[in-house]
């Protein structure tokens, strides 16, 4: 079973205002609810692949009961602490018109020394019977920095393989903790490294020093449609054009579950990447985050481009 | 139709040395009326249910009463139920546990749930929780399915 983490869960709520301005008062035309959270959306697109999938964290409140339900509701295992307060709610107010786009993210519960500790007695009863940890997203207030340190070091002494997607100091924590695939943004790349990242030749040396600190694969954003990925058997960059693009949101969490299933399908790196890619394209082609089903996701694998660069 | 298309994938559990005050506070933090016990391994090991505390907490001549409505506020029960606060969920739990296995069929399910009086029961796959299954959302199931035919 593959386990996601997501400690700061959240409801995404996407308004779509045309005109959208500060200081006004407006009716908006449609409205897009959905749970979120790195690990979340991962957990729906596994399941939505055929994997079977396990999501845990934190929730709080009303909203958090509304992230429960859908999880149950797609039938997906949960193992969430339930904890005082609200889980947050992350609001994207788009303008089609001025194609503007405005975000506000609440920074979600304050979570306790106490059920930090009955967080981490469920973690390690899960990881008992657990191929692949998926670790993403922000730390809620009350989580120490280096936490996914922790999780990557209990995950590790049983010989289980983790992933983080996360930025800024709970990443860079992670990373010194060796985790087995790391994926992580140009511009925090840039960040890490104190140069900015502007051409392809900077960012492949900076992921490869990543990959030298003992992290398997690193894969990092370039451009808007691109990745490259730093593996065992070499670097390579995989894009696809932007054609009948409508939103990129979610698609790195699909590119990580499809991944996931094609590595555990067996399938050779190359092919792994591909089939990586073409489930973000496919989440990328409609409004509604996560992929239509396998088929559909095959159906975008002639459209990666693919080359290999080291 | 099999248990697992209707039951719930949730592992929230308890283990056996966690406080009955504890095990309240997770019960009400989850509005669940009871929940598996499980060993380090999620072997299911034992079940408890708000009723079992309520019982746990009453004084043992309760069950001879035949009406308790003299009895003028819950003063004892507080001071008992304060008391076992600090004891482990093991000292009261069920530990014969009804459970399930996700290809037992609904019907089978329901009427075990019926004749034991339960209101949820643990879902296991070799011993190991994998869900639970709560009365309310099979008769919502049994509610919306079509109706077989008829014999008569």
């Amino acid at each position: 079973m593959i386990v996601t983490v997501t400690l700061n869960p959240a409801v995404d709520e996407e308004y779509v205002v045309p005109e959208f301005r500060p200081g006004g008062w407006f009716r908006v035309s449609r409205v897009q609810r959905s749970p979120g959270g790195k690990g979340i959306n991962v957990s729906l697109v596994l399941k939505q692949l055929g994997v079977e999938t396990a999501a845990m964290g934190f929730l709080a409140g009303f909203s958090g009961e509304y992230v429960r339900d859908v999880l149950r509701k797609a039938q997906i295992t949960t193992n969430f602490l339930h904890v005082r307060g609200e889980t947050r709610t992350n609001v994207y107010i788009v303008d089609e018109v001025g194609k503007v786009e405005t975000g506000l993210a609440e920074p979600g519960p304050y979570i306790s020394e106490e059920e930090i500790s009955r967080f981490l007695s469920n973690y390690e009863r899960i990881l008992k019977r657990t191929e692949l940890v998926v670790l993403g997203g922000s730390l809620p207030p009350g989580v120490p920095q280096d936490f996914y340190c922790e999780l990557i070091r209990i995950a590790k002494q049983r010989e289980i393989p983790t992933l983080i997607d996360a930025a800024g100091a709970p990443l860079l924590a992670a990373l010194d903790e060796g985790p087995t695939y790391a994926k992580v943004d140009q511009r925090f790349m840039g960040a890490y490294e104190g140069v900015a990242l502007n051409s392809l030749d900077n960012l492949i040396e900076a992921v490869q020093r990543v990959h030298s600190h003992g992290v398997e694969w690193v894969i990092a954003s370039y451009r808007t449609y691109g990745n490259v990925f730093c593996t065992p058997e070499g670097v390579f960059l995989a894009e696809f054009d932007r054609k009948g693009i409508v939103s990129m949101f979610g698609s790195g969490e699909a590119l990580i579950a499809g991944l996931i299933v094609a590595g555990q399908e067996g399938m050779e790196t190359m092919d792994r990447i591909v089939f990586g890619m073409a489930a973000a394209l496919e989440n990328a082609l409609h409004v509604e985050k996560g992929v239509k089903d396998r088929a559909a996701v095959e159906k975008q694998i002639p459209r990666i481009r693919f080359e290999r660069l080291l | 139709m099999r248990i697992c298309e209707v039951m719930d994938r949730d592992l929230t559990a308890l283990s056996a040395d966690t406080t009955l005050a504890e095990a309240i506070e997770i019960l009400t933090r989850h509005r669940v009326s009871g929940l598996p016990v499980v060993d380090g391994t999620g072997r299911v090991v034992g079940f408890i249910s708000e009723k079992d505390i309520v019982k746990a907490a009453l004084p043992g001549y309760f069950d001879y009463l035949q009406d308790p409505s003299f009895i003028p506020d819950y003063g004892q029960f507080q001071k008992r139920l304060k008391k076992i606060g600090k004891d482990p969920v093991s000292k009261i739990m069920a530990k014969e546990v009804v459970s399930f296995s996700e290809e037992d069929s609904d019907f089978y399910v329901a009427i075990t749930l019926i004749r034991n009086h339960l209101k949820r029961a643990p879902v296991v796959r070799e011993g190991i929780l994998v869900g639970v299954v709560n009365r309310a959302d099979l008769l919502e199931r049994i509610m919306l399915e079509e109706e077989p035919p008829s014999f008569a």
